[in-house]
């Protein structure tokens, strides 16, 4: 075996050793990474009353409620997995993209009456990427209502002239 | 919200990334050149593709 | 068996000059072409996206901060992989040029990255809410960024340069790991941070008239970074070899 070719055996080898010992690792550890707990998973993952954490999901269609509290903005929605929903309470400034049927994460704790209270609200943005009039189009023609739930498949509108559309 | 100065502000940082990178090789490579022939101007006959043939 | 390998001392030896050699000549002729078409495919993408793309239906045109951070996360992932691949050959083969290109690739690497994470940050404000959130997405990131630093500092960190370039190049290889983990990151783990747009599988969900100056101006950044590269190793070549010959002189002269 020449030296090349020793050196060679000695890479592959510690690669797969260290490949695994990775993967074990994030396994391992896979639960800590998720950024937050979907609201179906709440029941079975329910962290200690008064813990901080994220949950995150959609902003259920019709459930929004903007009203004042002391002079601040608030808000009441629910937030929704389509498996599971739960209710969430929010005084500031929410981010430009809420909305419902948008995607967020919100930071706050679980309280004894089951609601969320929140006191950061994120937006999750999707992965997908629209004009404005190519949105139009699609909502007159009745093929997606952003508030109900996720766009049709991308081939559908990534090359659609709105003009073309309107005729 | 107006979302002017941070479109400014990220294109004005990666153009002043792209542009300082860019200057700073240029400038190491004309340098080392410049000594390098100083030295020994037949080993500029490895560096330029003009005089290689 | 090659040369390298049976090669007792290659510092010394003719070998370690002649592969540069032949980089030089032929650099130095694609150099030029290769720097005027990165610039100009970035400037065409660039202001497309800026000023010709459509805004986008919700973030408006904080969109637009995608045509600069995209490219840089791209390039921040390719360019370490451009390492690992440094890393293989001067590993193995003892490839003359691997170390040298190691050794440049990683700054450039390194600012790409934190370019990638900054115009992140500047596009999360606007749309999430927030500047950082650590998410797997952006903490693996942030890693990439560490690593980066990791091999220029341990390039560095030797009087022997040789015993620099190996343990930087072991550093490389070793964080190769964290670049499935930044891609997959989005589809593993929920995160903040979006899911891929553009994957093999499907069609991009995103509008062609977004989708082309995009693409154009990610060509643009590849290679722009690969003239930049190219030319520092150029330099690096040439200040080797004049230490060379300062060395060579006077050794002769004493």
């Amino acid at each position: 075996m020449t030296r090349k070719r020793r050196r060679m055996l000695v890479l592959a080898v510690s690669a797969v050793c260290l490949g695994s010992a990775a993967a074990l690792m994030m396994s391992a550890f896979s639960s800590s990474m998720e950024l937050f707990i979907a609201p179906a998973d709440l029941a079975a993952h329910a962290p200690r009353p008064g813990r901080v954490f994220r949950i995150g999901g959609l902003v259920e269609a019709g459930s929004l409620k903007r009203t004042e509290t002391g002079g601040h903005p608030s808000a009441t929605f629910r937030v929704t997995d389509n498996v599971a929903s739960v209710k969430v309470t929010y005084t500031g400034i929410l981010p430009d993209l809420f909305r419902e049927g948008q995607g967020i994460v919100a930071l706050g704790t679980l309280r004894p009456d089951g609601h969320f209270a929140a006191s950061e609200v994120l937006a999750k943005h999707d992965a997908t990427y629209m004009p404005k009039d190519v949105v139009d189009a699609l909502k007159k023609s009745g093929e997606w209502n952003p508030a109900s739930g996720p766009p049709p498949p991308a081939s559908t509108w990534n090359t659609l002239s709105p003009a073309q559309k309107k005729s | 919200m107006n979302h002017l100065p941070y479109i400014a502000a990220a294109y004005g940082l990666t153009l002043a990334v792209a542009v300082g990178f860019s200057l700073a090789a240029w400038i190491r490579m004309t340098r080392a050149r410049r000594r390098l022939d100083a030295v020994d101007p037949r080993a500029r006959a490895a560096t330029s593709p003009r005089v290689a043939g | 068996m090659d040369a390298t390998a049976i090669a007792p001392n290659p510092s010394r030896s003719l070998h370690r000059f002649a592969n540069p050699g032949r980089f030089l000549r032929l650099s130095g002729r694609f150099l030029a072409p290769l720097a005027w078409t990165g610039a100009i495919l970035t400037v065409i993408g660039l202001g497309w996206g800026l000023f010709f793309s459509p805004a986008d239906w919700q973030q408006g045109d904080a969109v637009r901060i995608m045509y600069v951070h995209v490219p840089t996360a791209w390039l921040a992932s390719a360019g370490y992989m451009g390492l690992a691949v440094c890393a293989v050959f001067s590993l193995v083969w003892r490839h003359p040029l691997a170390d040298l290109a190691a050794a440049e690739i990683g700054p450039v690497g390194a600012g790409v990255t934190a370019l990638c994470l900054a115009t992140g940050s500047l596009w999360g404000k606007p749309t999430w809410g927030a500047w950082w959130v650590w998410d797997a997405r952006l903490t693996s990131m942030l890693v990439l960024f560490f690593l980066y630093l990791g091999q220029i500092a341990l390039v560095r960190a030797f009087d022997d340069p040789e015993r620099g370039h190996r343990a930087g190049a072991i550093l490389a290889l070793v964080g190769v790991i964290d670049l499935p983990i930044i891609k997959f990151s989005v589809d593993w783990w929920n995160t903040l941070h979006q899911a891929s747009t553009i994957t093999l599988t499907s069609a991009p969900s995103m509008y062609v008239g977004m989708l082309w100056p995009l693409l154009i101006s990610a060509l643009g950044f590849s290679l722009g970074f690969a003239a930049i590269v190219t030319a520092r190793l150029r330099a690096a070549v040439m200040e080797r070899r004049l230490r060379g010959l300062l060395m060579a002189r006077a050794q002769a002269g004493a």
